[in-house]
């Protein structure tokens, strides 16, 4: 990969968004960055992952939380600001990557190396794959879906004056039961190559 | 008036829970507060134009008494207190100045040095240091250095930074209650009730001083078996920083070090000399920028406009439950409770104030409970004096109870979880509660038998 492309993916919980992101990084032959986020911390800063799991991705406790100029005493964020620390450098460095969540696509709005996407899905699809990867019933999938992407939301709207899955915040947003995954991910693929294209024929 | 009451504690608690909230920046919350008590509840309401002009309190910058007074002479109460807002910015920029030119981290790196980098020793000196440092500058400038360079050497050295740095929050949160500049609510309790820094130290200090001890030896007996385990053997000590590295300039930190002397021999004298603290803190404010003055502008710029800003709407804010007497009624009810029971009342004050500022910044607690404590001491006769060491200890100390009850808190487990040290709030209370308590405790009893 000549240029430097970030493709940040949004998701539902359950919708295959990690396995589009994968596909994505395949195709170009880019790293992707999901739970490798916070192995890499762990080991950094000799943390135990298990830790950093427990507050990823998670919103602050109001009640139990304070901003004294810019320093916080919420782990959630704080473990949220490594994270944007190390997309950063990753950035800055030149390398091209997938990143799952993270708010990535807030973390780099506005930046002409961004790709940014939001993967949905139909709620039986996303049940029905829940429901198989974790071996639980459907009930207890459904139940699960709706917690993670209640977190999830409340986490990016936190870091992020745009919205949670708001179509205004990314180039596409996607269901991924019209077309099914491997679908889902080409199309996806399509458009970052032929935005590429088009930026290099404008220059 | 029974309105405008409703409508001053409705804004006053939608202050709180938009502070709480952190939807927006909190000088904005306290000001856009301030506006609508002065808009609605002055103005709609009341139509008292002396309401808003005691509230906003300008007057007080063409008084005589605002700069110098021949008797420590109380600001008025009532309204913006302009007295600490030009104190804490005259301090701001001296902390600028000193943290430009390296003093925290050369003392931080200095004592370690001569402590040999032996973990215990390491421990009681930085509780000590916190201590000090936190009587005459702000708790959060202290744990920012303190905690960083604690940080700095736990990795050096091998050793879990955690308790020391817990100790160092509390530390710093038990200095800034020995003075009258140690922590914003003593800065507005003095300029607010008349009292001088002479008067806070020979009261407050002098149970600070107590409690320093019981502080130093009940951390050290909490910490003893960890601290002994990471005693720093095996590690190459020619690998420490070097204090002098911490130096940017000599020249400024020769200036930043006379400056930050003749700061405290000015405040300790102020009684005596009558210069007033709003003098004073233009006085160094003035010495920091001609000193510095190649770097003016940074310093100016390094201000945290926005904590004096959040003053000013806090004070408004204050001023609207002041005005319309809320706080009268507050007064009274807590008269009722306790009767002509000065133990009790004192008891009440210290502990409402301690459990109260566990939870919610101090500064706006305080800032509404002096009102509250000078009318109880003319309404239940009882000594002013007695009250006002109770509301200091209690909001001061208190706030350590838990990791958002003060600043410095916030900004010591911040640091430390940004390396990688998490603190929680069990690993936190675990220590800092029983900590508070005993301190709270020693407080109220010598309240007791110096004032009761």
């Amino acid at each position: 990969m000549k240029k430097q492309i970030i493709v940040a993916i949004g998701r539902e919980f359950g919708s295959g968004g990690h396995y589009v992101g994968q596909k994505i990084a395949k195709h170009f032959g880019i790293n992707y960055y999901d739970r490798k986020i916070l192995e890499d911390i762990a080991e950094e800063k000799n943390i135990q992952i298990e830790y950093l799991e427990k507050y990823d991705e998670q919103k602050r406790n109001m009640l139990f939380s304070r901003n004294v100029k810019g320093y916080t005493n919420s782990i959630e964020e704080i473990v949220a600001e490594m994270q944007f620390e190390y997309l950063r450098k990753k950035a800055d460095s030149g390398e091209s990557f997938v990143i799952v969540g993270r708010c990535a696509d807030e973390l780099f709005r506005g930046d002409e190396r961004l790709f940014a996407f939001f993967v949905l899905g139909d709620i039986e699809d996303k049940i029905q794959r829940v429901s198989k990867r974790h071996n639980i019933s459907k009930e207890e999938a459904a139940t699960k879906i709706a917690r993670h992407d209640k977190s999830r939301k409340k986490y990016h709207n936190r870091h992020s004056e745009i919205k949670w899955g708001d179509s205004r915040g990314y180039d596409v947003c996607v269901n991924s039961t019209r077309l099914g995954i491997d679908k889902t991910a080409e199309l996806l693929e399509k458009f970052i190559e032929d935005r590429l294209a088009w930026q290099e024929s404008e220059k | 008036m029974l309105l405008a009451q409703i409508l001053a504690v409705m804004i006053f608690i939608a202050m709180f829970v938009l502070v709480v909230m952190e939807k927006f920046e909190r000088q904005y919350i306290t000001l856009g507060c301030g506006g609508i008590m002065i808009l609605l509840v002055f103005g709609a309401v009341m139509r008292s134009w002396s309401a808003i002009w005691e509230t906003l309190n300008v007057s007080s910058f063409f008084t005589s008494g605002f700069w110098y007074t021949a008797s420590e002479g109380a600001e008025s109460t009532s309204g913006i207190n302009w007295s600490t807002i030009i104190f804490i910015l005259g301090m701001m920029i001296m902390v600028e100045g000193m943290a430009k030119a390296g003093f925290f981290r050369w003392l931080c790196l200095t004592l370690a040095k001569l402590v040999h980098y032996k973990t215990v020793p390491i421990f009681i000196t930085f509780m000590l240091l916190s201590s000090v440092l936190a009587m005459f500058i702000d708790s959060i400038t202290v744990i920012l250095f303190l905690a960083a360079v604690t940080v700095e050497l736990a990795k050096l050295l091998k050793f879990n930074p955690i308790p020391m740095i817990l100790s160092e929050i509390f530390c710093a949160n038990l200095g800034g209650s020995a003075t009258m500049c140690g922590d914003p609510p003593n800065i507005i309790i003095g300029t607010s009730l008349g009292y001088s820094f002479t008067d806070f130290l020979t009261n407050t200090g002098l149970i600070a001083a107590v409690s320093l001890v019981a502080t130093v030896i009940y951390f050290f007996f909490v910490y003893r078996k960890q601290l002994a385990s990471e005693n720093g053997a095996g590690v190459d000590l020619s690998a420490m920083p070097s204090p002098a590295s911490a130096i940017s300039s000599k020249r400024d930190f020769v200036f930043s070090c006379l400056i930050f002397a003749a700061a405290i021999v000015l405040l300790a004298t102020h009684s005596a000399t009558g210069l007033t603290v709003a003098l004073i803190g233009v006085v160094i404010a003035v010495a920091t920028l001609a000193a510095f003055w190649r770097d003016a502008l940074t310093l100016l710029r390094g201000v945290d406009y926005k904590t004096l800003l959040f003053f000013v709407g806090l004070f408004i804010v204050v001023g609207g439950l002041e005005q319309t007497k809320v706080l009268e009624a507050l007064a009274g009810f807590i008269g009722e409770i306790s009767g002509d029971n000065v133990m009790l009342m004192a008891a009440i004050i210290i502990w409402l104030s301690a459990v109260t500022s566990a939870f919610v910044d101090n500064i706006p607690f305080a800032a509404t409970m002096i009102p509250v404590i000078k009318i109880l001491a003319t309404t239940q006769g009882v000594d002013l004096s007695t009250l006002t060491w109770g509301l200091a200890m209690g909001t001061d100390i208190g706030g350590s109870a838990t990791p958002i009850g003060a600043s410095a808190n916030v900004v010591g487990t911040s640091v430390a979880s940004r390396n990688g040290y998490f603190i929680d709030w069990k690993t936190y209370c675990t220590t800092a509660v029983p900590a508070t308590v005993i301190v709270i405790t020693i407080s109220m009893v010598m309240i007791f038998v110096r004032y009761c």
